[in-house]
């Protein structure tokens, strides 16, 4: 019975610290969600993109670790500046639709370009950090828990209370948040939008390294990034895709559902539930609570 | 008004359409004096906003252009700007409906209308106490989210908001939309201070004829997408036409429907 507890424990706690990865993916879109109401699908490209350059700076011109993240963080800024410039500004008056459109060519510029200076082949992504349990936790709660859970875990809370200050105490956050409620009042009173797009465009980038690193670390640098990032709508209906918590909140319920659902009910399925089980739960969502759970409510005044 | 010098906003003649082919202002000409409280009347329709939306530039993001005429403010053309800089040469526009920032609080929401300014934390909460001598109001409110203060709030919300640019001149879209009339008579005696204390140039669409004409200096009113009419304020309160058609009086001496019931029930009686 104890042992059971145990096991079950163990499922939960490796699902909720699997989904924070998920959650950082999720903070991506949630990031450029706000600011021009655009579900962002070249976010998977972006993760690709970030983490490729990443290993190619260290593994192709051996510049050091650190170094190296910033040289990609750098260069995430300048793909965020460019996209601005060169597909958001055209497109400045466009519809919404038109604008997500663009994101999808976006993504597959990014993926050619990935591919065309970094090569294809599946690169190997060290952090120093090993993907298996923690000897500590094993002897002493008899749980097995991986180190780079934990620590993907960890920096996805820093980076939350990180965008948490940004947002909350800085002028431009004051402005992102202005522009996320109400984009034309926030323009009538002088809130330059190109700015804001420059500053979630660069936060998202910055994201998806950073995102790109963990899955990197685990399931190896390669193209089936991409459609990983894709797991982050389920987390994004579920947790609101305006809201920075629900994408938190949102990734730590797929992973630990997905990991407890494929342990306990996949036998009867044949296993492999994994992949479409999030669906499902973000099909009850939209049945029952399409804003999420943390979603900014519409409040309209006539 | 020939000296064009003293007048802040010139419109010459302009024709504004949307989408290249919705026809919205087919003549507007108009001048707002420095100073001074202009007011454009009009039914729903009639180029109001838009008028407002020509000058602040924000026509763009609508997909509005002015296709004829000009428009000059503070003695130049504002042709190539946007809203941004628009704000940042002193013209400020307080858009239709609010439109406040509905989950930042009241206090945020103002403070946010001097993001194109360059000032310190000091100057900010300075700037601050100076606008909430305006809006006592708003003070009391600082901490709550502006979606759930009342419309009339939302309106000091929108215009306070405004005024943290330092604008020197205002445009006001329907300032007193869907307000009650003690709220009404609140946000023009704020409006007419702020005119005269700051000396802030206003230029006010409204479909209240009655009180934006007793709070301005000089009317227009337009009908679609014409100027029909325009006179100074009190030329304009008696006028016969703008009487019979936007006041409601007619020359039996009516003022308003209370006094239209109060006769009839006379009637009844006297039958």
């Amino acid at each position: 019975m104890v042992d059971e507890l145990l096991f079950f424990m163990e499922v939960v706690v490796g699902g909720l610290l699997a989904g924070t990865m998920y959650s950082l993916v999720a903070l991506g879109f949630v990031l450029i969600f706000k600011a021009s109401a655009t579900f962002n699908f070249s976010q998977g490209a972006m993760v690709f993109f970030s983490v490729l350059a990443f290993c190619g700076f260290m593994q192709d011109f051996n510049i050091p670790f650190v170094l190296a993240f910033i040289l990609a963080a750098l260069l995430m800024v300048v793909v965020g500046l460019c996209t601005e410039r060169l597909v958001l500004r055209p497109l400045m008056n466009a519809s919404e639709d038109t604008v997500l459109m663009a994101t999808i060519g976006l993504g597959y510029v990014l993926e050619g370009l990935a591919q065309a200076a970094w090569g294809v082949e599946v690169r190997r992504l060290d952090l120093g950090i090993g993907d298996f349990p923690v000897p500590w936790i094993a002897d002493n709660l008899k749980l097995f828990i991986s180190a780079l859970d934990i620590f993907a875990g960890l920096v996805a809370a820093l980076m939350i209370i990180g965008l948490f200050l940004l947002f909350k105490y800085t002028k431009i956050g004051l402005g992102l948040r202005a522009v996320a409620d109400d984009a034309g009042a926030a323009s009538s009173i002088g809130i330059p939008l190109k700015h804001i797009m420059l500053l979630v465009w660069s936060a998202a980038g910055v994201v998806a390294l950073v995102a790109g690193c963990m899955w990197g670390a685990r399931a190896g640098v390669q193209f089936a990034l991409v459609d990983l990032a894709l797991k982050a709508l389920p987390v994004l209906i579920i947790g609101g895709f305006s809201s920075i918590p629900g994408a938190i909140v949102g990734g730590l319920i797929i992973g630990a559902t997905e990991k407890v659902l494929e342990v306990y009910i996949g036998p009867f399925f044949g296993g492999a539930i994994e992949g479409w089980a999030p669906y499902v739960l973000a099909i009850f969502f939209l049945l029952y609570r399409p804003e999420g759970l943390f979603g900014e409510k519409i409040i309209r005044r006539v | 008004m020939s000296n064009s010098s003293a007048n802040i906003l010139d419109i010459k003649n302009i024709e504004v359409r949307y989408d290249d082919v919705i026809l919205a202002l087919h003549d507007v000409s108009l001048k707002v004096p420095k100073g001074k409280v202009v007011a454009l009347l009009g039914a729903n329709g009639a180029g109001k906003s838009t008028t407002l939306k020509a000058v602040s530039t924000m026509l763009a993001s609508e997909r509005g252009k002015v296709t004829n005429g000009s428009i000059e403010y503070d003695g130049n053309s504002i042709n190539k700007q946007t809203p941004s800089q628009m704000v940042g040469l002193g013209m400020v526009q307080v858009l239709e409906g609010r439109r406040c920032f509905g989950h930042l609080t009241v206090e945020e929401n103002i403070i946010s209308g001097a993001y194109s300014r360059k000032l310190s934390k000091g100057d900010i909460n300075q700037e601050l106490e100076k606008i909430y001598t305006y809006f006592i109001r708003l003070k009391e409110r600082r901490k709550s989210q502006a979606a759930f203060t009342s419309g009339g709030e939302q309106q000091m919300i929108a215009v306070a908001r405004a005024m943290m640019a330092k604008p020197k001149m205002l445009l006001l879209d329907e300032p007193t939309m869907g307000l009650a009339p003690q709220l009404v008579a609140e946000i023009f005696n704020i409006v007419k201070e702020l005119n005269t204390k700051e000396g802030v140039s206003i230029l006010l669409a409204e479909q209240n004829t009655n009180v934006a004409l007793k709070n301005s200096d000089y009317g227009y009113i337009i009908e679609t997408g014409r100027v029909m009419l325009d006179g100074t304020a009190e030329s304009l309160l008696n006028d016969d036409k703008v009487k019979e058609l936007y006041l409601g009086i007619s020359k039996k001496g009516r003022k308003n429907f209370r006094d239209v019931l109060k006769e009839e029930s006379l009637k009844k009686r006297s039958n």
